[in-house]
């Protein structure tokens, strides 16, 4: 495994009153795409929005490239590029407008806004687009100006939440192409999805996460071990736990 | 505070490109003008319209000319009080050394026809008795042995310029920073639950509190825009209205200097209050609809105290009633509309109560923004 990018530590979180997660652990390493996969409701999203410092742990620690999320919420969100579950764009502004706004929130000087939006704008292939308000956008073109304006800060480690589940097959591969393109720029990326086809293809290694709980976590490989597919794994470790 | 200062500026973008904020500023603009033409038509129409007096018996001599004049339609009936119901708006019976009268009193058109007959028949009465008395050699000053001199103080074109405006403009001011603010404040809350923004928004490195702090002061701008639109067609409609002053001349209803800062200075805070506490409604609600139904009842619970001028119009209470929100800014408004003059006391515990709103409100919103349910929450 890399350098760790991103280190969790026997995290608890209780919402409301479920206890969603039961103390997980797991590494995800510097310049690798890491999936985080489980059903819906395994605790893949409470898990992100714990790293990225939405939440905060009842118990346990995460560190982000060095940053404690509990003390340094702040740093470990200059360093942090998140494409949330549910696409949400400003509607009255235009995809650039979308894309420079949250340049500008995420500390990016202001000198520095229009080049870096334009470069994320030819980046995403984005420019046919650019100039019109996000309301009528497609669902793949409004999923590309979430991604812009998460990277648009140029961050370390990003984050997708189960980020081709409401797209076309066009859109999905375009995602999984961009995931494969920020780790050759050595980017760390972690992904949740509970289609354990595209973490198969994807990730370098994987942890599954059950009810709140590790089921099994190490390389892609590891994990399968002798099952045909990440799949077959997946269902004999839940019918084990 | 850059981050503040960039939230308010996309805020102020998206909130100019909203059909529905812009309606309510146009509708702020708008709605003032229109009901001030039709108040004054239906005024100047009731002034001049022309009532019918039916009558039965003889009509004194030169009393038929009285009534003409004063605007009374002379018109011969049967039955003065089965008339007096539908057919006509007032009737008498003119009997020897007596008048019956028959009318009304649920219709307003009997009521001022009744005005104007008594006022007739007073001047009437007073004019016979006057001639009788000097017809025997005495004078007919001895029906008045107290004679008033009136010395106003102001002039009643004044005074009925600072009453209408006492109670217009604080009514209009606070209805329209409320209204022209609601969407947009809802917009920048519940609308970015709505919209799904809210968790891309709390990612970034700004502080929140800031970030509020940027949607507050937009939806303060958005506010006092609409009621600057509506007070200043306001005072273009009223431009068009004149009044009798003392040398015969018409003048125009004008606002005395001393309200005008004053007037500011209200409006910015209620703007900057009003602001804070639909925001923090707006953030406790997970759609725009469900939004207003939250902030809705704000409107009539402002509107109340806004309105009391009208049903109490020397309501003149203790320094503790300027601790309330709403009606503080009413009662100080209108001592500077008119006294032209500023309770420096009132002002002071009216600024310290609306200061105090806000900062509750604001606080309030920030609790809200920064606690983890605000996400979490289905």
């Amino acid at each position: 495994m890399t350098e760790p990018a991103v280190t969790v530590e026997r995290l608890q979180k209780t919402l409301g009153k479920k206890e969603v997660l039961h103390g997980i652990s797991f590494i995800a390493g510097k310049g690798e795409i890491f999936g985080l996969l489980g059903p819906n409701g395994a605790g893949k999203t409470t898990t992100l929005r714990l790293i990225c410092t939405l939440l905060a742990p009842d118990v346990g620690s995460i560190n982000v490239l060095g940053f404690d999320t509990r003390t340094a919420p702040s740093e470990v969100r200059r360093r942090v590029g998140v494409v949330t579950a549910e696409i949400g764009v400003y509607p009255r502004l235009t995809a650039r407008e979308n894309i420079a706004y949250f340049a500008r929130l995420s500390e990016v000087i202001d000198g520095d806004v229009r080049p870096r939006v334009e470069a994320v704008l030819d980046r995403l292939d984005m420019r046919e687009f650019a100039g019109q308000r996000a309301e009528s956008l497609s669902s793949g073109q409004k999923q590309k100006v979430a991604i812009a304006r998460a990277i648009v800060h140029d961050p370390a480690v990003l984050m997708f939440d189960e980020p081709t589940s409401n797209l076309d097959v066009l859109a999905s591969k375009e995602i999984r192409d961009f995931m494969v393109e920020s780790k050759n720029r050595g980017k760390s990326v972690i992904f949740s999805t509970h289609v354990l086809h595209d973490a198969e293809r994807l990730c370098d290694r994987v942890t599954i996460i059950h009810e709140g709980r590790v089921v099994a976590t190490g390389s892609t490989a590891e994990v399968r071990g002798a099952h045909r597919d990440l799949e077959q794994s997946f269902l004999s470790l839940v019918q084990v736990s | 505070m850059r981050a503040a200062w960039i939230v308010y500026r996309k805020e102020l973008v998206e909130i100019l490109r909203d059909r529905r904020t812009l309606i309510a500023i146009g509708f702020s603009a708008l709605a003032t003008p229109i009901v001030l033409s039709i108040v004054t038509q239906v005024s100047t129409r009731t002034a001049t319209q022309v009532y019918t007096l039916g009558y039965t018996g003889t009509v004194p001599t030169g009393l038929d000319l009285l009534l003409t004049s004063t605007g009374l339609k002379l018109e011969r009936v049967d039955d003065p009080a089965a008339a007096a119901k539908r057919q006509v708006d007032l009737a008498v019976a003119f009997l020897p050394g007596e008048i019956d009268e028959y009318y009304d009193p649920t219709r307003q058109s009997a009521q001022i026809a009744d005005v104007r007959l008594q006022v007739i028949l007073g001047n009437y009465n007073a004019a016979k008795a006057a001639a009788a008395l000097q017809a025997k050699g005495v004078d007919p000053a001895i029906l008045t042995p107290l004679k008033v001199v009136p010395h106003p103080l102001s002039s009643p074109a004044a005074a009925a310029q600072n009453t209408f405006l006492s109670f217009f403009l604080p009514y209009i001011l606070i209805t329209m920073i409320l209204t022209g603010g609601f969407s947009a404040a809802l917009d920048s809350s519940a609308g970015e639950r709505e919209r799904k923004t809210l968790e891309s928004l709390l990612l970034t490195p700004a502080p929140r509190s800031r970030v509020l702090l940027g949607k507050i002061a937009a939806v303060t701008t958005i506010s006092l825009v609409a009621a600057i639109a509506a007070i200043a067609s306001m005072f273009i409609a009223l431009s068009q209205v004149s009044l009798p002053s003392e040398a015969g001349n018409s003048s125009h209803l004008a606002i005395n200097p001393v309200a005008v800062p004053v007037m500011v200075m209200v409006a910015l805070l209620i703007a900057v209050s009003f602001s804070s506490v639909t925001l923090a409604l707006g953030t406790l609600a997970r759609t725009f609809r469900q939004g207003q139904a939250y902030v809705t009842p704000l409107y009539f619970i402002t509107i109340f105290p806004a309105s009391i001028i009208l049903f109490i119009p020397d309501f003149n209470p203790g320094l503790a009633y300027y601790l309330i929100p709403i009606l503080n800014a009413v009662l100080v408004l209108r001592e500077a509309i008119v006294h032209n003059a500023v309770d420096w006391a009132a002002l002071g515990v009216t600024t310290f109560s609306l200061v105090a709103t806000g900062l509750l409100s604001w606080l309030a919103a920030l609790r809200l923004f920064t606690r983890e349910a605000l996400l979490t929450r289905s």
